[in-house]
């Protein structure tokens, strides 16, 4: 049996067994073409293994809950997949939600009203905005603040198709996000359509 | 597939036994059907863990249509759960460890939302590792034009059923080239008996006496490690850039 083979039959036991399948340790006992070999047989018998049986207790402390949160979110909501993506990329650009908020007003140049626009962000990130009344011009102000373009945060925001009832304007979702840090909901009482400001317009106008 | 289709459609399992090409540890489906939408009820994890990847999305959409938010945490968990550390490890094949949950995040959450639309191409599995390996060449792309900062937006351009693009480029990166070069080697195989022991022993998680015995009667153990073996050297060839085999 090659050294290739032996590693790929323990990597594969490591897998089965529900171990750390990390490969990096075994192809760090390799090198060239072997490596290049193993690095192969691994990729695609995992394209290949079937779903694994959910464990609670593992789910619970992986990073798979915080994602399943937010596309619940993201399901049930009106935003698309902004549940999953606005909160990436805020913690990419590595931008506190308030300094965030604070900039998206600026540029929106609603500076005296940034508590509306902070109300009106939370609610985007928890999917309960629809996306089709958010103007382009807070998609272009977000976008350039995260680095996104405007299109594919528009795209986002319409992932999965809308359907069914919205979830309650005070829904909650009890599983806290892991790593972002939860923040209050700063989200306003939506004012009737007859008292619309410009930031209302911005944001729920289309 | 439509929402509507999705509400007509009536699935059915398959039987308790495990599938061929499962694992020990693996999910197992058994008889079961999804209520009409008109009277969409919740299902237990026991009975959700049993369902088909694409039962399970057609119930999270059931369960939308209804308005039964909550109920959809369960399948959720058991397809994020699911497939977790296999994105994670294949991306860690060709991605600095900070970026591997992240691009695994966006892949899992692309697939669900786009088979949940109905955008999704084929079997969800495979949609999802397909999602994966675009997410891994969009992220490598800007990471070459933009080195350890987030994707420009410019790079965002074009149309996708998900958000970001299509790769531009073929994608670097050795464990890319080994795929091609295994995924070329398979299709090399003309002899879907063989082709089944690649699937069963060499990338499956049986034995080769296991995977002997589920082919069928004249294929022995012996026989199952001749083919690994042909396969095994025919991939490392292609590996080292040899056409003799492809070309004879």
């Amino acid at each position: 049996m090659s050294d290739v083979d032996r590693l790929f039959a323990q990597y594969k036991e490591v897998h089965r067994s529900g171990g750390d399948a990390d490969p990096g340790p075994f192809l760090a006992r390799l090198a060239g073409v072997e490596r290049d070999q193993l690095a192969g047989l691994i990729d695609a018998y995992l394209a290949r293994a079937p779903r694994r049986e959910l464990d609670r207790d593992a789910f619970r402390d992986s990073p798979a809950a915080g994602v399943a949160e937010s596309l619940e979110r993201s399901l049930g909501g009106a935003g698309g997949l902004w549940p999953v993506l606005l909160p990436r990329l805020r913690n990419q650009a590595r931008v506190r939600r308030a300094d965030l908020v604070a900039e998206l007003a600026a540029r929106l140049g609603a500076q005296s009203q940034q508590e509306k626009v902070a109300g009106y962000y939370h609610q985007m990130e928890q999917g309960r905005l629809p996306a089709a009344g958010v103007s382009d011009a807070v998609l272009e102000a977000l976008g350039r603040i995260v680095g996104y373009g405007r299109e594919a945060l528009r795209r986002a925001g319409e992932l999965p198709a809308p359907g069914g009832p919205p979830p309650a304007a005070g829904a909650v979702f009890t599983r806290p996000a892991r790593g972002a840090a939860p923040e209050p909901d700063a989200a306003p009482p939506p004012a009737p359509a007859e008292e619309w400001d410009e930031v209302d317009r911005l944001f729920r106008g289309g | 597939m439509t929402s509507c289709a999705a509400s007509r459609r009536i699935i059915r399992c398959f039987e308790s036994t495990p599938g061929p090409d499962r694992g020990p540890r693996q999910v197992r489906d058994r008889s079961a059907t999804i209520p009409s939408l008109a009277d969409f009820q919740e299902l237990p994890e026991h009975r959700l863990s049993a369902f088909s990847d694409d039962q399970l999305v057609d119930y999270l959409r059931h369960a939308r249509d209804a308005g039964r938010h909550a109920a959809m945490e369960a399948a959720l968990a058991l397809l994020v759960y699911g497939y977790w550390d296999t994105l994670v490890n294949r991306a860690r094949l060709k991605l600095p460890e900070s970026d591997v949950e992240d691009v695994a995040g966006e892949a899992v959450a692309s697939a669900i939302a786009s088979a949940f639309d109905g955008r999704s191409v084929g079997e969800f599995r495979s949609w999802l590792h397909t999602i994966l390996s675009r997410r891994i060449a969009d992220h490598l792309e800007a990471r070459k034009r933009k080195p350890s900062t987030t994707a420009l937006p410019s790079e965002h351009e074009g149309d996708e059923a998900v958000w970001g693009t299509e790769p531009a480029l073929e994608f670097e990166g050795d464990a890319l080239h080994a795929r091609d070069c295994l995924e070329r080697a398979y299709r090399e195989i003309a002899e879907p008996r063989h082709r089944r022991v690649i699937d069963l022993y060499v990338l499956g998680p049986h034995s080769a006496a296991e995977a002997g015995g589920r082919i069928g009667a004249d294929m022995t153990e012996a026989n199952v490690h001749q083919i690994a073996s042909r396969f095994s050297r025919r991939f490392r060839e292609l590996l080292e850039g040899g056409e003799t085999a492809a070309e004879r």
